[in-house]
């Protein structure tokens, strides 16, 4: 990205400058570089101030740690480790029974492998969605904003079209219509959640290009990439970011949805498949197939909505640098 | 001006060693540091400063309208000297035998200990307040009319019964309609067929009011603007309006917080003679906030010049303009452009304002000071007396500093 | 336009005859009702080292006018042409290496300095940035260049790399300049450089503009509503109002003695520091019209103390007045115009039609506009008007001044 680009060139800089003397006493040794590094870690301290983010920041690490280890914690299933292992010896275990620790399955499949390697379902879920959407979004919104005109109102009625369709019930139908597969939830979940960066994106474009730095960019006689790269982009994602922590979460909640009403695969480690193959066992007592992929489901949702909060906190423009 | 001749001057308010502080990420920020002065009947006192000196902090005090947290209140008092002869403060007066809704059980009071209550009370009625912005203080979504109706109904309900031809007996729901203490049920009440002719014509009594307000301010075709939006009308004209409705309750003192800044020279003008015009009418005291030295000069009858949370000089419009003996004073007069200086030798004063942050003991404007001596470095200079009205906060051989 | 006869040389930058009209749009499709004439035919000259002084109220268009100038935005019609090599070449057409030839020597510094610095930028990026554009330096050299630059304007090393909200106004606007000056201009518009500033403050300012343009013989265009400011800086001054200049000249010679009412008018509300306690501050009448129908003849006529009969007076006049009688504008139904100077006033009633005809013919009708009425016929429940037509009143020229008023200034 360009900013890191400066970043290494400044870091390259700050080298090269710190073998010549100053002339100037009152120079107290800063550098570019070190001053945004100060500025980030104002803003982690920020961030961190904050007890109820610092809690969503922990349930996030030990998620993503799970997500990354799984492979230690379980041993992966063969061939596709992305599906619920099957012991047909060990049905309808409850939790604590030596080798299942949170109970098996009506199939058989251990509750604990399902937890563990659904994270990383989940994981993928929601980077693929929010990552891919967020780009789309901030891409269209930024050229609606930017050009104006007739693309945007173009892109804007496109927008209230996909907008107008209640987020869970469209995903449902795309869903439906690609047939029941995991890729096909992350297709459609995609289709469905970009508008909203879209919308955005706009607005914060709109707002940021009326700002007089960017008519001193003008002057100065940048090019219009450079004065988008530079000045109006930078001020205007904050809100994007938020809102893409904030969806990391919402992903996996409409993912989990989605699933439970049996779009995705039968027999994914995935925790919206496993609360709804667990949920009919409820009612005869067998609580566990059920409750703990709910659970995950509940923290990762939580934990992903608090950090949102606290960077949304955290970024707003009259606490920063105050 | 409505210069008391009299020795004895009698004071409306009295600020006395006001301080105000703000609690910020780095530290209390000291913004009102112990300010001391009166307001005297009739007249005009003038609170000059730069941004950041303390003097809209200051203004705000009057109504307890500050931002409480980050602000705290860390000592002094502002003695509000109650006006006793409210009857006649009315132009239309009121009969005897109605009480004046107005009449406190309180004549000297401490405005910075008043409950939420009490400073409603007083709050555009004996103290009123106009801001910077018109634009802002006006409610968009209410007709000019409305939210002028709203002050008097609540401040003058007697009155309003009264033009109303109703007794102090009008039937409840009407009074608590009149004085908008309203309940949903008192609303119903008011609608009643039996009470719909009584309640337009409290109606009717609030709109003569509101019209005659306007009128006052010389806006063209008041009844006409009545029913108009805010953002349907110019800068100078939401100024007026303000004005119509600080002035409404005839009120003892009127905060000015820089009314005129937002507005075109031209507008500023008209606004000011309206100002001064009531004033003069009715015995008002203005405290008058605001950067600009040229307009102080020739509106205010005494001036208070303000700088880091302090009063550095206080005195009356000729003291400070003709003999200033603050080095701060003298540095903002001679800053400003005029006719005769040349072009590039405007005598500015170096620096900046000083952070507010834990101010160390010494005289604030020490860094920026010409006159500065180790004295200054030192000790925190108070402000005192050089005639009867002229106090000034300065170690200084103040003779000295003139003739250069 | 500017005829000083002493100047030697060339302008360096010539304005002629501008205009810019912002069309107003209505309704789903955006069908353009209108346009907002916010400048309408403005030519000056600004010469080198010298300081145009760019003068009006808010809303007569001398920000627009400032936007025109920079090249920030293209002007409906007429021209800015720039000096090079001697040669008057306008900015619109040119091609990519002249304009960007004329963007390096031309530059800008705005009001609000917040708002002018990007927020997430160091000193060192914005005021190197001008410097990174043109690939003029980089490396070493450019944070050397931005120090002796940041020296120039009174800051130092110790400020390279803080965030502009770390610093005062004044600071700020000293981080603007710095920047305006990166790329050695020739001119510089100055877009009310210090009416956000305290008057301390605006005084370290000031000094600065002054000392850099002596040191540099720089040009500039100082926009702004303060007359005390343009006054001490100004070596030639533009007024306006309402897109239109309404006197042009001299400083010190307009200053000394105001052709227009409204330069006048401009004075008397705003006395100087030195005219002492009491000095009478004489305010205008009524508000400033509405920029997409501006007034025919003088634009300044509807608030002018001396206006004539000669003044452009119209239909609209009376219809503006109407509004500020009570009474009188809830019963006007309907204003059929033939011309901006004739129309026929429907009323509901005949009585209102009736009074207003006595009423216009009475001492309530300003007396000038009285006078230029050619005739007011009552036809039951309708009025026809109809004033005596008048054309634009143009800029004359008079001792090296230009005013746009029928007046003869009084000696």
């Amino acid at each position: 990205m360009w900013f890191m680009q400066t970043w290494i060139e400044e870091l390259l800089l700050e080298n090269k400058m710190n073998e010549r003397a100053f002339d100037n006493s009152h120079y107290n040794g800063d550098t570019a570089f070190r001053v945004r590094i100060r500025r980030f870690g104002a803003l982690v301290g920020r961030l961190c101030a904050n007890p109820t983010t610092v809690i969503g920041l922990i349930i996030i690490g030990l998620m993503m740690a799970m997500a990354i280890f799984a492979p230690w914690i379980t041993e992966a299933n063969v061939p596709d480790p992305y599906q619920m292992p099957r012991d047909w010896g060990a049905v309808r275990k409850p939790p604590g029974t030596p080798g299942f620790l949170l109970g098996t399955t009506n199939e058989g499949g251990d509750v604990f492998y399902g937890v563990v390697w659904g994270s990383r379902t989940s994981l993928q879920l929601s980077l693929y969605v929010v990552g891919s959407t967020m780009i789309i979004g901030t891409i269209i919104g930024s050229l609606a904003g930017l050009l104006g005109g007739w693309v945007d109102e173009f892109l804007m009625r496109l927008v209230d079209v996909f907008l107008s369709i209640p987020e869970l019930i469209f995903a449902l139908a795309i869903a439906a219509v690609l047939g029941p597969s995991f890729t096909n939830i992350i297709i459609a979940l995609s289709m469905v959640i970009w508008v909203k960066y879209a919308r955005i994106m706009r607005a914060q474009v709109l707002q940021v290009k009326q700002n007089e730095y960017v008519e001193a960019a003008k002057v100065i006689g940048d090019t219009k990439l450079n004065i988008y790269l530079k000045d109006i982009l930078p001020n205007a994602v904050t809100p994007v970011t938020v809102q893409a922590t904030l969806d990391m979460g919402n992903v996996v909640l409409i993912g989990a949805t989605l699933s439970f009403i049996g779009l995705s695969e039968a027999g994914i480690a995935e925790w919206g498949v496993l609360v709804s193959e667990g949920q009919a066992g409820i009612a005869s007592g067998r609580w566990w197939a059920s409750t703990f992929p709910g659970m995950m489901i509940f923290l990762w949702a939580l934990a992903f909505n608090l950090v949102g909060d606290g960077l949304r906190d955290a970024l707003d423009p009259r606490t920063e640098g105050r | 001006m409505m210069l008391d001749t009299s020795n004895q001057k009698k004071f409306v308010a009295k600020v006395d060693d006001l301080k105000v502080y703000f609690n910020s990420k780095r530290g209390t920020v000291h913004a009102v540091d112990g300010i001391s002065f009166d307001v005297y009947k009739g007249e005009t006192l003038g609170l000059v400063g730069e941004t950041g000196c303390g003097k809209s902090v200051t203004g705000r005090s009057f109504l307890q309208l500050l931002p409480i947290p980050p602000g705290v209140l860390v000592g002094g008092s502002i003695i509000y000297n109650q006006q006793n002869n409210s009857s006649q403060r009315f132009e239309t007066g009121s009969k005897p035998g109605f009480p004046n809704s107005r009449n406190f059980e309180f004549k000297k009071v401490d405005l910075l200990t008043l409950t939420g209550e009490e400073i409603r009370k007083i709050r555009g009625d004996s103290i009123a307040m106009i801001f910077q912005d018109p634009g802002k203080s006006l409610n968009p979504t209410l007709t000019i009319g409305a939210q002028l109706s709203e002050v008097f109904l609540q401040h003058r309900t007697e009155e309003i019964l009264e033009m109303a031809g109703l007794g102090s007996e009008a039937s409840g729901a009407i009074r608590r309609f009149a004085s908008q203490r309203n309940r949903i049920f008192d609303k119903w009440l008011v609608n009643l067929s039996g009470n719909r002719s009584t309640k337009s014509r409290v109606e009717k009594a609030v709109a003569d009011l509101v019209a005659k307000a306007l009128s006052d301010t010389q806006v063209p075709n008041p009844v006409k603007l009545m029913d108009r939006y805010p953002h349907e009308l110019s800068g100078g004209m939401k100024q007026r309006v303000m004005i119509a409705q600080a002035l409404a309750c005839n009120p003892d003192i009127l905060i000015a917080d820089e009314p005129t800044t937002a507005l075109d020279v031209t507008v500023e003008a008209r606004i000011l003679d309206l100002i001064q015009e009531l004033q003069q009418r009715r015995q008002t005291s203005v405290v008058y906030i605001s950067h600009d030295l040229s307009l102080v000069r020739r509106i205010c009858d005494r001036v208070a010049v303000m700088y880091a949370g302090r009063i550095v000089e206080i005195g009356t419009n000729n003291e400070i303009f003709k003999n200033p003996r603050h080095p701060y004073t003298i540095g903002l007069m001679k800053a400003l452009p005029s006719a005769d200086t040349a072009r590039g030798e405007l005598l500015a004063i170096p620096g900046n304002v000083p952070e507010l942050i834990n101010p160390p003991q010494m005289c604030r404007f020490f860094s920026r000071c010409a006159f500065a001596t180790d004295k200054c470095k030192n000790q925190d200079p108070e402000l005192e007396k050089v005639t009867n009205s002229h106090s000034v906060a300065c170690f200084a051989d103040v003779a000295e500093i003139s003739g250069k | 336009m500017n005829s000083k006869k002493d100047n030697v040389g060339q302008p360096i930058l010539s304005i002629s005859e501008v205009t810019k009209h912002y069309p107003i749009r209505e309704g789903a499709l955006q069908r353009v009702v209108g346009h907002v004439r916010a400048v309408d035919g403005v030519s000056f000259d600004i010469f080198p080292g010298k300081t145009v002084g760019l003068v009006g109220e808010s809303g007569c268009g001398k920000s627009t006018l400032g936007k025109v100038v920079s090249g920030l935005t293209d002007p409906t019609s007429g021209s800015v042409s720039y000096n090079f090599n001697n040669q008057l070449v306008s900015i619109s057409n040119l091609e990519k290496n002249k304009f960007k030839n004329f963007r390096r020597n031309c530059q800008m510094v705005f009001q609000d300095s917040f708002a002018s610095l990007n927020p997430r930028h160091l000193v060192c990026d914005i005021v190197g940035r001008p410097l990174k554009v043109y690939k003029e330096v980089s490396g070493y050299d450019l944070v050397e260049k931005v120090v002796s630059l940041l020296n120039q304007v009174g800051l130092g090393r110790e400020h390279l790399y803080r965030y502009p909200h770390q610093f005062s106004g004044g600071q700020r606007q000293r981080i603007s300049i710095a920047r305006a000056l990166a790329l050695n201009p020739e001119i510089i518009i100055l877009d009310e450089p210090t009416s956000a500033l305290d008057v301390s403050v605006q005084a370290q300012i000031l000094n600065l503009l002054n000392e850099i343009q002596k040191a540099r013989n720089l040009a500039y265009l100082f926009v702004t509503h303060d007359l005390s400011v343009v006054r001490h800086m100004a070596d030639s001054l533009v007024v306006m109002y309402l897109g239109k200049i309404a006197e042009a000249g001299e400083t010190q010679a307009i200053f000394a003695k105001p052709y227009h009412p409204y330069t006048k008018a401009l004075m008397d509300a705003k006395p100087s520091f030195d005219e002492g306690q009491n000095s009478k501050a004489k305010g205008l009448e009524g508000v400033v019209p509405d920029p997409a129908r501006p007034p025919q003849g003088c634009r300044f006529h509807t608030r002018c103390s001396l206006a004539t009969d000669k003044c452009g007076w119209e239909v609209d006049d009376v219809v503006r007045w109407l509004e500020d009688t009570p009474g009188m504008f809830e019963s006007l139904t309907a204003v059929e115009r033939k011309s901006e100077f004739s129309a026929v006033l429907s009323f509901s009633d005949e009585s209102s039609a009736a009074n207003l005809t006595q009423e216009m013919r009475s001492e309530k009708l300003p007396t000038s506009m009285r006078k230029a009425l050619n005739q007011v016929k009552i036809n039951e429940k309708n009025v026809q008007i109809e004033f005596e037509p008048v054309e634009e009143i143009l800029l004359r020229e008079k001792d090296g001044r230009h005013t746009a008023c029928i007046i003869e200034p009084k000696n």
